[in-house]
């Protein structure tokens, strides 16, 4: 038919009245207007999701990374990694624009000026590398091998067995770095359960919750493992009973929020409280059953050694062992609470205690972990398996190379090492995964001692951003970021059976930057300088090396689907291209031996159990500092983060900023108002920090957040080529924990000084509207009696 | 294009799991494109979290009327979070002179960018405050420019954006499984195909549960029924309650109560 202009307008008119009687388009939308669909409705492409691991936190969760046309576009959790279950934190999808920055730094740098002044200029990696081969083989033909030192953040898996060979090998010494990490609960595991790895906390299969001091559901120990489980504890479905939660410490966190009840106490008094709760257990009516899971000794005597810890001797404020509680909490007197609470928890099916964070950190951090954790042996909540709750074991790694040897650093280390630098002893330092210059409070001098190292010691950076302490490095190496990487994980603590999670490069390197494996740069250096250390020429080679030996044992799989057949492997390919797929690999058989340890002595724990020190300057408005991990941006890993800088945080909702929590009555009689800028100031040093009043804060404590307070350097991490914020950990006074000599972070007592300056607080809070609160059932949060 | 399967998408929150981590916001932020939220926009007061949390301090009955005198010991903070509430009845829709925003046979409230004219009528009367408006033209750095999710549109300065309940999920979950013989978009495929929303996937205890409010074997049907005849939802949980229920917004996220078991009785608070 010819196509003339009448036939064209016939056809069209039939087309458009066709495609309306074949109702192509829902009818309720076309109700409203003409069908016109939204892009989302459109997009096509192909998407891959690749499982790997989280590197974001210390938790290093099981994840999958959406990928696209080689750009990784969004993080989730692995559904098959047993510790977090699929679920991830707020800083997991940090990990994107780490990947992404824009201050990524391209390939290795030099310095060319005096350390501080900033002055780099870009190098080959081949010029990189020699300088370093060159240094350390000159150093160990000297026979002075000693003189290297690696510095690392908390590795686990096969990075840190290439570390601790290669320092090894080469005669240097390897430190860990984690300044508020967790080595009092581990030497506490050690010394309370007999273990040397961190038990899981079963909370999901137990119905009452006591933890002290940690804020385990933003940053303490495995936050998002045990957030899953505080969710399971919360379920009405599991066991039809809703578990309780106490929470017992000094500062009112996002995790006492969550508790159905919390105990404010005076910083570093936990263990006393825990003490107290197993004398109202041992004098309650199953008194006589826990006495016997306590060393064996008498109920009297028992009792005896725990009367000084009577409820009612420390909410007296005469008393030696006062803890600084409040003579009532919502119209209960504090000793009646403290004795029903720990009858409540030893009536309940599972009690679990737990505690660490800021507990922990104190000149009697052992003291308190130690009563805290005796209260599960009161109740026989140790040594179960996962279902029954309680504490559960976890057994040793599934290779033997993983259960590592490398010590984290003490105060005792740091100040060592800070002094050797100054002195010209320590002559090579090499950092990865860690900002000592930053991290490492003033009192130690280590940042100074960087800025003051002599002229012929080489100081190395492994980082991909000029940080505080790379800022201060002879040489900056840009290394992969976790997704473009290799690597594996213990998780610590595991999920109560053996499993080891697999790291795969799920994207490559953008074209213009070359950032190298770290592992791969050890190894090349331990061949260069002719190390015998035992691994494989590539990091690669280490991690087909290890899944090669876990398939030739014949037992275990990769990570199943639940109610998936064991697979039957015929050949290590094919295991191989499993385990990267599936992120990691399992035994549920392989667990801890069954029988609990012996109780520990409770008389001899009440006997021996100390106070805290306090370490601060003189004079009005003191209060006890309680520095915490920030929720997103943890110890300030994440400061470069514009994702984890916005997130607010979930109490004060600050983002961007320092701030000092302060309780609200107490800055209203100080005159101080939100925005206002007060000094910080400690024995050690002083930081500015904007006041945010806070209704639930004890009046005697103070909390800052850890995070801010970088060199100018790397964007987001500063603001406007200024620094951002205040480092609260620069001014901690040098106190130490008993018995690792770590940190005792918590101990630091600081005046707050007004400045007279206000400023305004970069906030969520008030931005919108909060819903208006009127007659209860129109009330935004509804609450019930349960 | 095919006809879609009838669903009518849901979310419960559930406040009693609720820890305030943030897990979700940032998760909805990486997965939808949203702006990112400098120090000055929160000093402009105008950064945008499709899902925020709010964090509400609780004083005791006998303090409301003067709470900076109420002990600290006896005051606690209250999470929310807070999403586009999906409203059956949505404010925002009729004020549209351009029918940007509208309601969609599956229960989602629209947002269409290209129609956008940015009058910010709907912000003006969305009850719930999560319509957001960009007065500025977004800016990423070049290089994170490649994290950005190509299935979902980059919002220009003038045009007001919302929760979309990762609707671009949701159609790659229909593409993906509904195309397929049989197949169906419940539950368990929302789960392993990365269909459900991004801040439900995130979220670390559980409290966000979403899903298909028609679909009887769903999680969502032991909270919520769907009446036959008049097509509205019925409540069946004693803890199931609906943000500003009595403005009849009938909003398709369901909310339940916390749980104090130190309280006697039932109350919300300031």
């Amino acid at each position: 038919m010819k196509v003339t202009r009448r036939n064209f307008l016939k056809w069209a008119g039939v087309s458009a009245l066709g495609a309306v009687a074949c109702n192509v388009f829902p009818d309720s939308e076309m109700q409203i207007q003409s069908p016109v669909d939204i892009p989302e409705d459109l997009v096509r492409g192909r998407d891959t999701w690749y499982a790997t691991l989280c590197g974001e936190c210390p938790e290093r969760e099981g994840v999958l990374v959406r990928v696209m046309e080689g750009r990784a576009k969004k993080v989730r959790g692995n559904p098959l990694y047993r510790t977090n279950a699929g679920k991830q934190s707020v800083r997991c999808d940090g990990a994107l624009q780490s990947l992404y920055h824009p201050d990524r730094l391209s390939g290795p740098m030099r310095r060319t000026g005096s350390r501080r002044e900033g002055t780099y200029a870009p190098i080959s990696w081949d010029e990189a590398m020699n300088t370093i081969a060159s240094r350390l083989g000159g150093l160990r033909s000297s026979g002075n091998s000693s003189a290297m030192m690696m510095i690392t953040g908390p590795m686990r898996g096969h990075q840190a067995v290439v570390v601790d060979r290669f320092a090894s090998a080469y005669g240097g010494s390897y430190l860990g770095l984690d300044i508020m990490g967790d080595s009092v609960l581990r030497a506490t595991s050690s010394e309370v359960f007999g273990q040397t790895n961190l038990p899981s906390f079963d909370l999901e299969n137990s119905t009452y919750l006591l933890s002290f001091g940690a804020d385990f559901l933003s940053t303490w120990l495995s936050p998002v493992q045990l957030s899953r489980g505080f969710g399971n504890l919360r379920s009405h479905e599991h066991g039809g009973v809703r578990g309780s939660f106490v929470h017992i410490g000094a500062r009112y966190s996002a995790t006492a929020a969550s508790a159905d009840e919390w105990i404010p106490i005076r910083p570093g008094m936990e263990g006393v409280v825990a003490l107290s709760m197993a004398h109202a257990i041992v004098s309650g009516p199953d008194g006589g059953t826990a006495s016997n899971m306590a060393g064996g000794a008498s109920r009297d005597d028992l009792l005896a050694a725990l009367d000084p810890f009577s409820a009612e001797h420390i909410v007296d404020p005469s008393n030696p062992w006062y803890v600084g509680v409040p003579e009532s909490i919502r119209g209960e007197t504090a000793a009646h609470m403290i004795e029903r609470i720990a009858a409540e928890f030893a009536a309940s099916r599972a009690p679990l205690a737990i505690g660490g964070g800021e507990a922990a950190a104190h000149t009697n951090g052992a003291s308190n972990m130690t009563a805290v954790y005796l209260l599960n042996y009161l109740t026989g909540s140790v040594g179960g398996r996962i279902g029954d709750g309680g504490v559960v074991f976890n057994p040793a790694p599934p290779l033997e190379e993983l259960e590592l040897s490398y010590s984290m650093g003490n105060m005792d280390n740091w100040d060592e090492a800070a002094s050797n630098l100054r002195g010209g002893q320590l002559q090579a330092l090499m950092v990865c995964g860690a900002n000592p210059a930053y991290t490492l409070p003033n009192s130690t001098g280590f940042a100074n001692a960087l800025d003051s190292a002599p002229d012929n010691t080489l100081v190395v950076s492994f980082s991909s951003f000029m940080d505080d302490t790379a800022q201060r490095a002879d040489l900056v190496l840009p290394v992969r970021s976790g997704l473009e990487d290799w690597g594996d994980d213990v998780p610590d603590p595991g999920p109560g059976f053996q499993t080891l999670g697999f790291q795969q490069p799920v994207v490559n390197p953008l074209p213009d930057l070359d950032p190298r494996s770290f592992p791969d740069l050890l190894l090349a250096l331990s061949g260069d300088l002719g190390l015998d250390d035992g691994l494989p020429d590539t990091f690669y080679g280490v991690l087909r090396d290890a899944a090669q030996r876990l398939f030739d044992a014949g037992r275990g799989t990769p990570l199943l689907i639940e109610g998936e057949d064991h697979p039957n492997m015929l050949t290590f390919p094919a295991f191989w291209n499993m385990l990267l797929e599936r992120g990691g690999w399992e035994d549920r058989e392989a667990t801890a031996g069954a029988d609990a340890p012996a109780p520990p002595d409770l008389q001899q724990i009440a006997a021996q159990h100390s106070r805290p020190r306090y370490h601060g300057p003189a004079g009005g408005n003191i209060f006890h500092l309680v520095p915490f991990l920030h929720n997103s941006i943890l110890d300030g890993r994440g400061a470069h983060l514009p994702w984890l800088q916005a997130a607010p945080d979930p109490l004060t909702t600050v983002t961007w900023q320092t701030w000092v929590e302060i309780n609200a009555h107490r800055a209203r009689e100080m005159g101080l108002q939100e925005g206002d800028v007060v000094s910080i100031v400690s024995n050690v040093g002083d930081i500015e920090a904007v006041v945010y009043p806070h209704p639930a804060l004890p009046p005697d404590v103070v909390g800052i957040p850890v995070g801010q307070g970088h060199l100018p350097g790397v964007e987001y991490a500063t603001r406007d080529g200024e620094v951002r914020g205040g480092n609260i950990l620069s001014l901690l006074s040098p106190q130490k924990t008993d018995p690792d000599g770590g940190l005792a972070w918590a101990s630091t007592q600081v005046r707050v000084t007004p400045t007279g300056r206000n400023i305004r607080v970069s906030k969520f809070e008030g931005i919108v509207t909060a819903f208006p609160i009127g007659t209860e059932h129109e009330d935004p949060v509804q609450v019930t009696g349960g | 294009m095919a006809q879609r399967k009838p669903h009518k998408w849901g979310m419960i929150v559930d406040i009693d799991k609720c820890t305030g981590c943030q897990a979700c916001v940032v998760a909805c932020q990486a997965e939808n494109n949203v702006q990112l939220n400098t120090e000055d926009r929160f000093h402009e007061r105008r950064p945008i979290e499709w899902i925020h949390i709010q964090r509400y301090w609780e004083v005791p009955e006998e303090y409301r009327s003067r709470p900076e005198d109420a002990p600290f010991q006896d005051i606690k903070a209250r999470f929310l979070p807070v999403l586009c509430q999906h409203c059956e009845n949505a404010p925002c829709e009729p004020v549209c002179p351009v029918y940007a925003t509208y309601h969609n046979d599956q229960g989602l409230n629209v947002q269409v960018y290209n129609r956008c004219v940015g009058t910010r009528y709907c912000a003006n009367n969305c009850p719930y405050q999560v319509r957001f408006f960009n007065y500025w033209e977004p800016v990423w750095p070049d290089r994170m420019r490649n994290q950005l999710n190509p299935d979902v549109t980059v919002r220009s300065r003038g045009i007001m954006e919302k929760c979309s309940f990762c609707i671009q999920r949701l159609r790659r979950g229909e593409r993906q499984v509904e195309a397929a013989e049989g197949g169906e978009l419940n539950d368990r495929a929302l789960a392993e195909g990365n269909f459900a929303p991004a801040c439900v996937q995130a979220c670390p205890t559980g409290s966000l549960i979403f899903g298909d409010y028609t679909d009887p074997d769903g999680q969502l049907s032991q909270y919520v029924a769907v009446d036959e005849d008049t097509n509205e939802k019925v409540l069946k949980d004693d803890r199931a309650y609906q943000l500003l229920k009595n403005i009849g917004t009938e909003p398709n996220v369901i909310y339940l109560k916390k749980i104090d078991p130190r309280r006697t009785g039932e109350g919300g608070h300031g």
